[in-house]
């Protein structure tokens, strides 16, 4: 239920488009420092181009390296967006208003930057051009005789994320709508007589001719509840089949578990809700959103991140258990490297405590879900560990996938072009959020107004408690 | 709310019928607040009735019971204990009863972590089957004895391709494993949802102790102690009730995850399916849930409790469920993609012979019940609004569930050589004889006969808990002058 | 004679069901009169009609669509390129539901967008009477009516206690 005060339409509309219309002075400054690390990125992925992926520190056998894993991270924390709004919607959280529109946006944005990483990775990125536009809209290279091999999991990896994609940014575009006809309304000429300008036109276009009528908002109730329901099996598919391009693999040990389609699933709610929660802690800070994302809303996400968390955790156990229970030699010797050998058994201690002890401890005390700095660092770190899970997962697996190979080498030892490109994809993710908060609001204005006119109260005794009307 | 003066079974006339529906506002029927003054004089009376339908459920429930144990003496007589094999379908019906039982609780536990207000009737009716907890222990000590060594008994003599250690989510230890630790955990959570029946019935008791008459009156002085409703004492019951639903939780996970390893996985050479403990857990709360829904759709329609269950409980549950119900298909195509593709022998002799071949028909029928009959009923949103639609669904999921013990359980005991490195073969199916349906028959008799034994001591309904959700919700209009009645749904910290 | 709009801008939700209750009792029809808000209301607060729409038949139709769409696809390329790879067969089911179950959900979510967009009337870029001042938190009553009881409906938003009343080719004030 909520808390604090009520807030009128006028006000919720001023504070909340303030991204908009009164952008601050430091947007632009920080949009340029980051746009100069994307810039930093991309040439670092020119000269990859140019000179080959030589230049990376992938080699036999280990040929998945930071790009597979930074790919595997970023559509984990695409997650995030569905979990919340979905799956909160459907139960009628109140505490979801303000999560839902920035966890859908970063959905996008994280899909869209996830699937530059295997684009990367071929090393050969203009091949694309050749699968997209042999033939108009299909994917492959017909005109040669070439078949998408439906047998892949590299074929079925791209059909769920651009599902996944386009599924979210329909998604996104149309709870826009009546916010759209807000912004078209205050970018709206102070008379008949004044002309309108191009932004009052553009605004208008988006919003088209919404009213907001009693039929209009139904429909846009519905929407969200089934869109949400639609969604939601998607966002499950994503990552399962994410997980399945391990998974399916035979000759490396240690990924063919049949555990891993929800282990990979939880694990992506876990650092996607967490990346949300610390999203909302920044946005609440840069633009003096006390008002609508307030302690209560963090430590809502504090509690479920608690369940989330040991969700998590239960599925890794199991997935530990039973790497070991098949007492299969090669299998062992993967599982050895991971939890004894230097340096994997430090990065494995890390892992677990970054992803689970530290912040489940941090997050159990009601004092600490209330405190936005310790929060940040909970979230911080847990997705430090989820990072370190993918790659944890991915590299010694591959280092043991045969017994001789071609090369000397052993240990896979990420490159500058690699680091620089990685960088560069935390800073475009957060440069596009920066923008999109330029032009439509991070918070729904519409879902924010329900609630404040839902609200109620009911008094037992000398307690009021806070309360909801529900329609059912 | 204030309270009613007329001493009438609702609260008010703000019950629902006749409300809301296509002009705005709650559904028909959804929310129902009983008068808190009335319920537990009314509730006194329910429990020390003896109605004739209760009476010949009873009676059908001893019989199949008593039928049960003659199936298993017989089995023990002409079998003994120390092959598994003809044992299967005692695993099967020890893992149905085991199954429904033990995840039943957390329907409770749950929604009063989530402080959902519609789960006030349903709590009673999920934590009451903790009783059935103790016919679970009763049941698991014949699973003791059928249960293999993991140290191969013949190890070093002869054949060279057998396990001398067999595979086991144990590994090489600890002592007394897998069988002491698999009964400490089943007494664990037995001992853990008796408790929190108890807890949470304290107050119930002490309120009826001094009108409750006989065994009960002197059963509830007993057991509700120095309860007189103090503050303190409400916040001990809250934080303890938290507290051990949280213990509970964990445990049946893990017991969950012990029972399936040991009595399914770990009794097919090979079979290393690191899904199938939480597919187990799965089918568990599907068919818990799915379970005490029928018994709130039988006590609702036939057992006079009309007047105390709304369709709020079914409707709010149904989602539960629906989502319950897509999550076992997505876990078990997990697994099936994962053995399909990788094509090694074991993974393709465990599809056959759990899948395809030799329980190919107990698979159809599983996948039916567990998945595609409940789905398509709880897709649509007029039947789970019903109070007869998530019971129906329950019911399906209920028998999918049998389905499942049968094949894995039944499975697991007729695979042969347990010390085998791998499944190197498609063992064909075991059918069951006359002794093996009494036994099943009789398993889930002896656990309706005991539930049906514990609704005689306890009410299936928590009046606490529903005189606390009478306090925190009311029917109101939006506007003064509005057309629809709403639900006002106050939540406290 | 043609209808002419009116509008009329409350503060309140009651006043505004209270003027939706007057424009039934003066005999304006219902479906020529409607509430424009800036946010949800539970339906049914105004006593506004009831609005039946047809959305659901657009995520099953757009189900079938992907489903055929799927099922054509991953069977045709598989036929068309008869490799075996790993003992799996030509025609290997399981992986065809993986990409079909996308495509199904792809398109059913398409349609379900379209079905939001047709049923809510939109795009309608003539939007007629309207005012600026809704989406800041008034709630507005919108009556067409005939000509002649444009003074009549003006003083019956006054009395419920609209703040505002703008009528067509008037600027809002």
């Amino acid at each position: 239920m909520q808390e604090g005060r009520p807030i009128p339409s006028r006000q919720i509309n001023r504070e909340l488009l303030s991204t908009i219309l009164n952008s601050p002075k430091w947007f632009w400054i920080a949009v340029v420092l980051l746009g100069l690390i994307v810039l930093g990125a991309m040439s670092a992925a020119g000269f990859m181009v140019n000179k080959g992926l030589g230049v990376t520190g992938m080699n036999r056998p280990v040929m998945w390296g930071f790009f597979i894993t930074n790919f595997v991270f970023w559509i984990g924390i695409s997650h995030a967006g569905v979990m919340l709004s979905a799956i909160l919607r459907l139960s009628k959280a109140e505490w979801r208003r303000p999560a839902t529109r920035a966890a859908e946006i970063l959905t996008v944005f994280s899909l869209m930057t996830a699937m530059l990483m295997p684009l990367i990775h071929t090393g050969r990125p203009w091949r694309l051009v050749y699968w997209i536009y042999t033939v108009p809209f299909a994917p492959y290279d017909y005109a040669r005789g070439i078949w998408p091999n439906v047998r892949s999991p590299l074929v079925w990896d791209p059909s769920a994320v651009y599902t996944y994609l386009t599924s979210s940014i329909l998604f996104v575009l149309v709870a826009l709508i009546p916010d759209f006809a807000v912004l078209r309304d205050r970018t709206a000429p102070p008379t008949s007589g004044h002309s309108p300008t191009l932004t009052h036109r553009i605004y208008t276009l988006l919003a088209m001719g919404w009213r907001g009528n009693p039929r209009q908002w139904k429909l846009q109730i519905i929407a969200g509840v089934l869109l949400s329901a639609l969604i939601l099996p998607v966002f499950v598919s994503v990552h399962s089949i994410v997980s399945w391009d391990f998974g399916m693999a035979v000759a490396v040990k240690s990924w063919h578990s049949t555990i891993f389609a929800p282990y990979f699933v939880v694990g992506a709610v876990h650092s996607g809700v967490s990346a949300v929660a610390f999203a909302m802690i920044i946005l609440r800070h840069i633009y003096g959103w006390q008002n609508y994302i307030r302690h209560e809303h963090i430590d809502a996400l504090g509690r479920l991140l608690i369940v989330v968390a040991t969700g998590w955790f239960y599925f890794f156990v199991m997935e530990v258990i039973f790497g070991f229970y098949g007492r299969e030699a090669d299998e062992l010797a993967v599982r050895d490297l991971q939890f004894m050998q230097n340096p994997w058994n430090i990065w494995m201690m890390v892992f677990v405590f970054t992803t689970y002890f530290l912040p489940v401890a941090l997050w159990l005390p009601r004092m600490f879900r209330r405190n936005l700095w310790i929060m940040s660092a909970a979230c911080i770190s847990v997705n430090i560990g989820m990072w370190l899970e993918r790659f944890i997962i991915i590299v010694p697996g591959l280092q043991n996938k045969q017994v001789f190979t071609f090369s000397w080498y052993t240990v896979y030892s990420p490159s500058a072009v690699e680091w620089t490109i990685i960088g560069g994809t935390f800073a475009l993710v957060s440069m596009l959020m920066l923008l999109v908060a330029r032009v439509a609001p991070l918070i729904p204005l519409y879902d924010i107004k329900e609630a404040e006119i839902l609200r109620t109260e009911v008094k037992i005794g000398r307690v009021t408690v806070p309360a909801v009307y529900r329609e059912d | 709310m204030a309270a009613s003066e007329s001493e009438h079974l609702h609260h008010g006339t703000a019950h629902g019928e006749g409300h809301g529906g296509s002009s705005g506002g709650h559904y028909p029927g959804m929310w129902i607040f009983p008068n808190p003054r009335v319920i537990t004089r009314d509730m006194a009376g329910k429990v020390a009735s003896m109605p004739r339908g209760f009476t010949l459920a009873l009676l059908a429930s001893g019989i199949l019971l008593v039928l049960g144990v003659v199936g298993f003496v017989a089995r023990a007589a002409a079998d003994g204990f120390d092959d598994r094999a003809p044992w299967g379908y005692y695993m099967a019906a020890f893992s149905f009863v085991f199954m429904v039982t033990s995840a039943a609780p957390v329907a409770a536990v749950a929604f009063r972590f989530t402080k959902s207000h519609w789960r006030r009737p349903l709590s009673r009716v999920s934590e009451l089957f903790a009783v059935v907890g103790i016919l679970n222990i009763i049941m698991f000590i014949p699973m003791m004895l059928i249960l293999p060594p993991i140290a191969n008994p013949n190890a070093g003599h002869g054949n060279g391709h057998d396990l001398d250690i067999r595979r086991t989510i144990w590994f090489e230890g600890p002592v007394g494993a897998p069988h002491a630790w698999d009964l400490v955990g089943v007494i664990a959570l037995a001992v853990t949802a008796l408790f929190i029946l108890w807890l949470s019935a304290v107050p119930d008791m002490a309120e009826a102790r001094l009108t409750a008459r006989g065994f009960r009156g002197w059963l509830y002085r007993r057991l509700s102690g120095h309860w007189y409703g103090a503050k303190k004492q409400w916040q001990a019951q809250k934080a303890g009730l938290a507290l051990m639903g949280a213990f509970y939780f964990m445990t049946l996970i893990f017991v969950q995850f012990i029972i399936s390893s040991d009595y399914a996985q770990s009794m097919i050479p090979g079979w290393k399916d690191s899904i199938f403990p939480v597919f187990y857990s799965l089918t568990g709360f599907q068919v818990a849930l799915g379970t005490c829904l029928i018994i709130l759709y039988i006590m609702r329609r036939w057992g006079g409790f009309q007047e105390y269950y709304g369709k709020s409980p079914f409707w709010s549950a149904s989602k539960i469920q629906l989502g319950l119900t897509l999550l076992w298909a997505y876990h078990l195509f997990a697994f099936f993609i994962t053995y399909w593709y990788g094509r090694l022998a074991v993974e393709q002799n465990i599809i056959k012979y759990l899948f395809t071949q030799s329980y190919g028909g107990l698979f159809v029928a599983n996948l039916a019940l567990s998945f595609a009959i409940p789905f398509l009923l709880l897709l649509w949103n007029p039947v789970r609004r019903s109070a007869w639609g998530p019971p129906l669904a329950g019911l399906s999921a209920a028998a999918g569930a049998l389905m499942f013990s049968l094949r894995v359980m039944v499975g697991g005991a007729n695979s042969g050589n347990i010390y085998a490195a791998f499944l190197d073969h498609v063992p064909a199916a075991a059918y069951p004889d006359l002794w093996d349906i009494f036994i099943v028959t009789g398993a889930i008799g002896a656990a309706a006969f005991t539930y049906l034994l514990a609704t005689r001591i306890l009410p299936l309904i928590s009046v606490w808990e529903v005189k606390e959700g009478a306090l925190y919700q009311r029917l109101a209009t939006f506007t003064p002058t509005g057309k629809g009645e709403y639900l006002v749904l106050a939540k406290p910290e | 004679m043609a209808k002419r709009a009116i509008l009329g801008l409350f503060e309140d939700a009651s006043y505004a069901a209270e003027a939706g209750d007057a424009l039934q009792r003066a005999g304006v029809a219902p479906t020529d009169y409607d509430f424009l808000t800036d946010t949800p209301y539970p339906e049914g607060a105004f006593g506004e009609r009831h609005e039946g729409h047809k959305l659901y038949i657009f995520p099953l139709c757009g189900a079938l669509v992907g489903l055929t769409i799927g099922i054509l696809l991953t069977s045709m390329t598989q036929m068309a390129y008869p490799m075996v790879q790993a003992g799996k067969p030509i025609l290997s089911l399981p992986p065809m539901a993986v990409v079909t179950y996308e495509s199904t959900m792809l398109t059913a979510i398409i349609f379900t967008i379209i079905g939001i967009v047709f049923e809510s009337r939109l795009p309608s870029f003539k939007q007629g009477l309207y005012d600026t001042r809704i989406t800041e938190g008034y709630i507005g009553v919108l009556a067409n009516v005939e000509e002649t009881q444009l003074t009549e409906v003006s003083t019956l938003f006054t009395q419920a206690g609209a703040v505002d009343v703008v009528r067509e080719n008037q600027a809002p004030a």
